[in-house]
């Protein structure tokens, strides 16, 4: 975890001389005051100066807490000599001219950029390459897996088939005996189990079979396996292999399992650990009976994409990356090569083989350019490169590097910059805002067919499109980027603090996060306000225990409720409180950042220093919360610690693992704490649910989480949309009962349709 | 190497050290003179035991003459060390080829599991590393014998089936390598990138005009974005240009296309193994080698001999048989050819950068699962060794007295620089290394 900081901001500091305000008998002029007393540090446009006070004055107080401020504390070494007209005067130049929201917006150039496919946009845009253009097979999710058992361990013959059914799970230890269906003999006896297995989140995932017997698993692809363990071991033997996945999809699986007589035991286990996962038994909600098709991963590593803004965006390139695309480039032409008879639906002995080749290879363009090739394009990329080598599995590589290089490919909006963008440039930024990736059939057909050209035709799309996993994907995207979970690393705590705190408790507390979302997300309410207000959660048999909730769930997660009073929504959930809590304590710090930034909604600056909290130099039998207090104290801190404290204070009914508490060691928690809002007003705030419930009713956090869906989505600078688009997108998010898909499907459309010469929206305005 | 370790791997090495040798071709080959010379280590397998009265010199010591299995060798008998005497001792699980074949390199029992031979237990994979993959290891560790890929697995008519009697080389426990019988898939693994780098050359002058065109499409505050993209790519461009200058210490060698990985095949399937197991010691691709002929109970029918038997049921005919004998002492005859195809080249390559002949840096060590085929014993296993190592006194018939083979393997690892005090099990490594200089 990093270390407390202590934040300090807006630190004027003055000339020497500030006793120029005397003399003003006439109304005090605002900008003079400023450029005699204030720029000397802060720059003449609020700026910053390097080695005085270097961060940009921005922010987002009231004009009248910002006046009130200066009257106290400025100029830093004569405060109280600019005060009532003067700091009034001062105060509105500052507040109107950059500090606020609505000022900087007027100053700002903002624009939508040129950029590159993000590393995200590129993984996801390979893999839909190679996707199937027909209809997905429909996948359930939380029925196991389809077995078929078999009399003899060759497992083969239909004869021997003695047994068909569905598999919750694959844990079975048969020990010396036959399992009944298997009828009398000494034959041995197989099972295979098919179907799919689901990726909660994108990143490695490592495959576990435990057997005493043969096994063979297949995972995202039909011909070679990914573990081959056909020569058991009596001891049983662990056998692994990881597989990139890409979250929030289906990849068929296949595990093939057999007893020959001679074999003593009969035992075998499917486990998987994924991304912050731990080991486990494969759950039924992460398999299906059904089988998908595979889907192309990429294993190349890509350098991190800049994220300085708050979000993913491809505004910059460096060697490392143009070698990574490259390197890219040649494992995907290496994997088309490979199965171009399979791409190609032909064989190598076809006569018209090379007529097949050609047209997949202008189909592959097509797709990876996301518009319709000219005849001029289509001999550049596809004819030119396949007649340039002697073999045709060279010439398809090559067509293959050459697109994959391609700004065509790797840039976004490259035609519709500067000109009018086109009705394939609005496909390209609604696939690519709804799923980090490539048009599919119906949109693309929807372009080609002038679809596109109202605000209804495009939201309708958008709608279709909700339906699709891959929005699922983007959405988690989202999620776990407002609930900063992408940068949850180890969430360890301190073992003699903590007992029982396991790695699977704090995978199973990420399961239960993640199911919450998905659960409040894609109901049709779909309303933002639940996620801090629901008093339900998500918990198995495992966190049950350790949280002491009385439930019968077991290894499934189930809804539970608790109590309202204690629990409320996301901000309590014990997996972000154990985030933003320390080894062995809570931190309100953390969490009151996290909760003035990411829920309420306020700006904080970055702390200028940083200071570590060191639980030793406290006296003994202190309240963490008195810590903070005392930490905290100077003058210097208090601008930004007056907010954030309150905030995290109102969770210090729970410890580092997100348990209810009504002490701190032997104290009395108090929880109760005067939060003061953006415009000075105090609220009284005495736990977690006030905050949520202020929060759903706040201007603020309401634009907050507006503004960060539509930077997740979009990806470019939201002005750039038009000084009012926050604004219009917040008032129809309200209006429609704070639904999220439907401020999704806003988002996606106002951004796709940017620039198009008829808005036909009222919420859009040409910038 | 599965998907999880190559890309931990990647990360270890940092992004550009693992996309730059893919893109720009080979690690450098520059060759300079080595800080220490360099020392190879190949293992070459043949399988059903042999045939000890056409196969063992009479005579110990310097002055032996040379049975007729061995008379493909005549020309390098001063750099030969005949082994009689080394024993694998290794019991347990599993019949004698299983054993044989899978405890040869690792010295070590083999797990009980699931595979039924023909006597013994059921057993499954040995339960340790092999000590061509142990010396591997050791030589990745440091910088000055580190090579692209440390060991290969050549196969030559390997049955495309995995189990102990197919696999003799382990990561570890549990972790047969497979060797690569196809020269494609060799060659591939070695050369491919060069096939890529070609057909990336010939692509980077249409991506330029590309970004040239695209580039006119946007406004000039985006343009820069792309002016620097095509400013990699002409870096790019140089750089390909500039590693393509340096060439290959060898050419990669010229195969025949279209040799099916069949059993009539085998002859030319051999020698292009063998050349491209030369070619990648000669580019110093690896340091260690394995090649294996077909498998342990390997059926190859050798029909260029007039042979029409498969060899394992041949091997099993009694002594009393004489044709089978004379067919059996020609089929190993024929394997001893290839081992002395393999010499000539070594013995005519001049060391890279060094002095010699690569064959005075490269010990081969041509071996068995048994050491007779009807009676599936594993004493007096055939242990050749041709070539030079530090250490290892050549030109000699040496009669040992019922040794453990594991003393062989730390022998040959103490040569290799890494002085492990045991191998395998390690109580069968009591006296430690083999003293053969």
């Amino acid at each position: 975890m990093v270390v407390g900081l202590l934040l300090l901001s807006l630190c004027f500091t003055s000339s020497a001389n500030a006793a120029g305000f005397s003399f003003f008998s006439r109304k005090p002029d605002g900008p003079a005051i400023y450029k005699q007393q204030c720029a000397k540090c802060h720059g003449p446009a609020g700026q910053g100066v390097k080695g005085k006070y270097t961060d940009p004055l921005v922010g987002d107080w009231s004009l009248e807490k910002l006046t009130r401020y200066i009257a106290k504390t400025m100029p830093e070494d004569k405060p109280g000599s600019c005060t009532g007209p003067h700091a009034d005067a001062v105060a509105r130049y500052i507040h109107d001219t950059f500090y606020s929201r609505e000022a900087r917006a007027r100053a700002q150039t903002a624009r939508v950029e040129l950029v590159r496919l993000t590393n995200r946009q590129h993984l996801l845009s390979v893999a839909d390459l190679f996707r199937a253009t027909g209809e997905e097979p429909k996948v359930t999710a939380g029925k196991g897996l389809q077995a078929a058992g078999y009399k003899s361990a060759r497992g083969t013959r239909r004869e021997d088939r003695a047994l068909d059914r569905t598999d919750r799970k694959i844990e079975f230890d048969f020990g010396t005996d036959r399992p009944q269906w298997a009828g009398e003999g000494t034959n041995g006896f197989a099972l295979h189990w098919s179907g799919s297995v689901i990726a909660d989140e994108t990143g490695e995932h490592e495959f576990v079979v435990k057997a005493a017997n043969g096994i063979r698993l297949w995972v995202n692809d039909d011909d070679k396996p990914l573990i081959d363990g056909s020569v058991s071991s009596a001891k049983g033997i662990e056998h692994r292999a990881g597989i990139r996945l890409i979250g929030g999809r289906a990849y068929p699986i296949r595990l093939e399992f057999f007893k020959a007589a001679r074999d003593k035991i009969a035992n075998v286990a499917l486990l998987w650990q994924p991304p912050h996962g731990a080991l486990q038994v494969i759950p039924a909600r992460n398999l299906a009976p059904e089988r998908a098709t595979p889907t192309f991963i990429l294993t190349t590593p890509f350098p991190a994409d800049d994220s300085s803004v708050g979000y993913e965006r491809g505004v910059s390139i460096s060697k490392e990356w143009d070698e990574a695309v490259t390197h890219a480039a040649i494992e995907v032409a290496t994997h088309a090569a490979k199965h171009l008879d399979r791409l190609t639906r032909g064989k190598a002995s076809d006569s018209d083989r090379a007529t097949k080749v050609e047209a997949f290879c202008a189909e592959f363009v097509t797709r990876a350019f996301r518009r319709p090739l000219t005849d001029e394009q289509r001999n550049l990329f596809v004819t030119q490169p396949l007649r340039s080598a002697a073999k045709l599995e060279d010439g398809v590589k090559r067509v293959v590097l050459l697109t994959l290089k391609s700004p065509r490919f790797l840039y976004l909006g490259l035609e519709g910059a500067g000109a009018q963008p086109d009705d394939f440039t609005v496909a390209e930024r609604l696939s690519f805002g709804l799923w980090d990736s490539l048009p599919d059939t119906a949109l693309t057909k929807a372009a080609a067919e002038g679809k596109l050209r109202t605000r209804e035709q495009v939201a309708e799309q958008a709608r279709r499109m909700l339906a699709d996993a891959r929005t699922r994907g983007k959405m988690q995207y989202f999620l776990h980027r407002w609930l900063q979970m992408n940068h949850i690393e180890d969430l360890t705590k301190d073992p003699s603090v903590f007992p029982g705190f396991t790695p699977e408790i704090i995978a199973d507390l990420r399961t239960s996060l993640n199911l919450f979302l998905d659960d409040v997300v894609w109901t049709e309410s779909s309303d933002y306000r639940r996620l801090l207000l629901e008093d339900d959660f998500f918990v198995n048999g495992r966190l049950a225990k350790f949280y002491g909730v009385t439930t019968e769930a077991a290894e499934d997660f189930t809804r539970v409720q608790l109590d309202p009073k204690q629990r409320s929504g996301v901000i309590t959930h014990p997996y972000l409180l154990a985030a933003f809590s320390y080894n062995k304590s809570s931190s309100p710090i953390h969490r009151g950042v996290f909760l003035t930034r990411n829920i309420v909604g306020r700006a904080l600056r970055p702390p200028p220093m940083a200071i570590a909290f060191k639980d030793g130099d406290f006296k003994p039998g202190m309240t963490m919360r008195e810590k903070i207090t005392e930490l905290t104290r100077p003058q210097a801190c208090q601008s930004c610690h007056s907010v954030i404290n309150p905030l995290g204070f109102s969770l210090e009914n729970f410890d580092a693992v997100g348990r209810f508490r009504d002490k701190d060691g032997n104290r009395p928690i108090n929880a109760a704490a005067d939060y003061t809002t953006d415009d000075g007003g105090i609220v009284r705030l005495k736990g977690a649910r006030d905050i949520a419930e202020f929060a759903v009713k706040s201007e603020h956090a309401h634009n907050a989480f507006v503004e960060q869906l539509f930077s997740q989505v979009v990806k470019q600078p939201m002005p750039a949309y038009g000084p009012d688009v926050l604004n219009q997108l917040r008032l129809s998010f309200v209006q429609s009962g704070y639904n999220i898909q439907k401020l999704l499907v806003d988002i996606a459309t106002v951004s796709a349709l940017q620039g198009t010469e008829k808005p036909a929206s009222t919420t859009k305005k040409k910038t | 190497m599965n998907a999880l370790h190559r890309r931990t791997f990647l990360k270890q090495a940092g992004l550009s050290a693992a996309t730059l040798p893919f893109i720009t071709g080979l690690p450098s080959l520059g060759l300079a003179a080595p800080a220490r010379p360099r020392q190879r280590l190949v293992f070459m397998f043949s399988p059903n035991g042999t045939i000890p009265a056409a196969y063992w010199p009479d005579a110990a010591g310097t002055d032996f003459q040379l049975k007729e299995i061995m008379t493909p060798l005549a020309a390098f008998k001063d750099r030969m060390l005949v082994l009689n005497g080394v024993n694998n001792k290794v019991r347990g699980d599993g019949d004698s080829h299983m054993r044989g074949m899978s405890c040869l390199l690792t010295g070590i029992e083999l797990f009980p599991g699931n595979i039924m031979g023909g006597g013994g237990q059921p057993a499954g994979w040995a339960s340790g590393i092999s000590i061509d993959q142990e010396i591997k290891n050791h030589l990745q560790k440091s910088e000055d014998t580190r090579t692209r890929f440390g060991s290969l697995e050549f196969g030559v008519g390997v049955t495309d089936r995995a189990d102990p009697w197919t696999r003799m080389s382990y990561a570890g426990a549990n972790k047969p390598i497979a060797p690569i019988s196809d020269p494609y898939q060799m060659y591939e693994k070695l050369y491919g990138q060069m096939k890529d780098k070609e057909n990336l050359q010939s692509v980077l002058d249409t991506v330029k005009g590309d970004l040239q065109k695209v580039g006119k499409l946007i406004s000039a505050v985006d343009r820069r974005l792309l002016e620097e993209h095509q400013a990699l790519v002409r870096q790019m461009e140089k750089e390909i240009a500039s590693a393509s200058q340096k060439p290959l210490r060898a050419a990669p060698p010229t195969l025949n296309e279209g040799v099916a990985d069949q059993n009539d095949n085998l002859p030319r399937l051999s020698r292009m193994q063998i050349d491209l197991l030369v070619n990648s010691f000669v580019n110093d691709m690896c340091r260690v080698a394995t090649l294996q002929f077909t498998k342990s109970v390997g059926m190859a029918r050798m029909n260029w001999l007039d042979i029409k038997d498969g060899h394992h049921s041949l091997s099993h005919e009694p002594d009393g048989n004489a044709e089978a004998v004379a067919k059996l002492t020609k089929i190993n005859k024929w394997f001893a050819g290839e081992l002395a195809y393999l010499v000539q080249k070594l013995s005519t390559t001049p060391e890279p950068g060094g002095e010699g002949m690569m064959l005075d840096h490269t010990l081969i060590v041509w071996t068995n699962e048994l050491g007779k085929g009807n009676t599936h014993t594993l004493a007096n296993i055939p242990f050749l060794l041709v070539g030079g190592a530090p250490g290892f006194k050549m030109g000699r018939s040496l009669q040992l007295e019922n040794v453990a083979h594991n003393r062989l393997h730390l022998a040959l690892a103490h040569a290799l620089g890494h002085r492990l005090e045991t191998f395998g099990k390690a109580s069968l490594c009591d006296g430690g290394p083999l003293k053969l200089g």
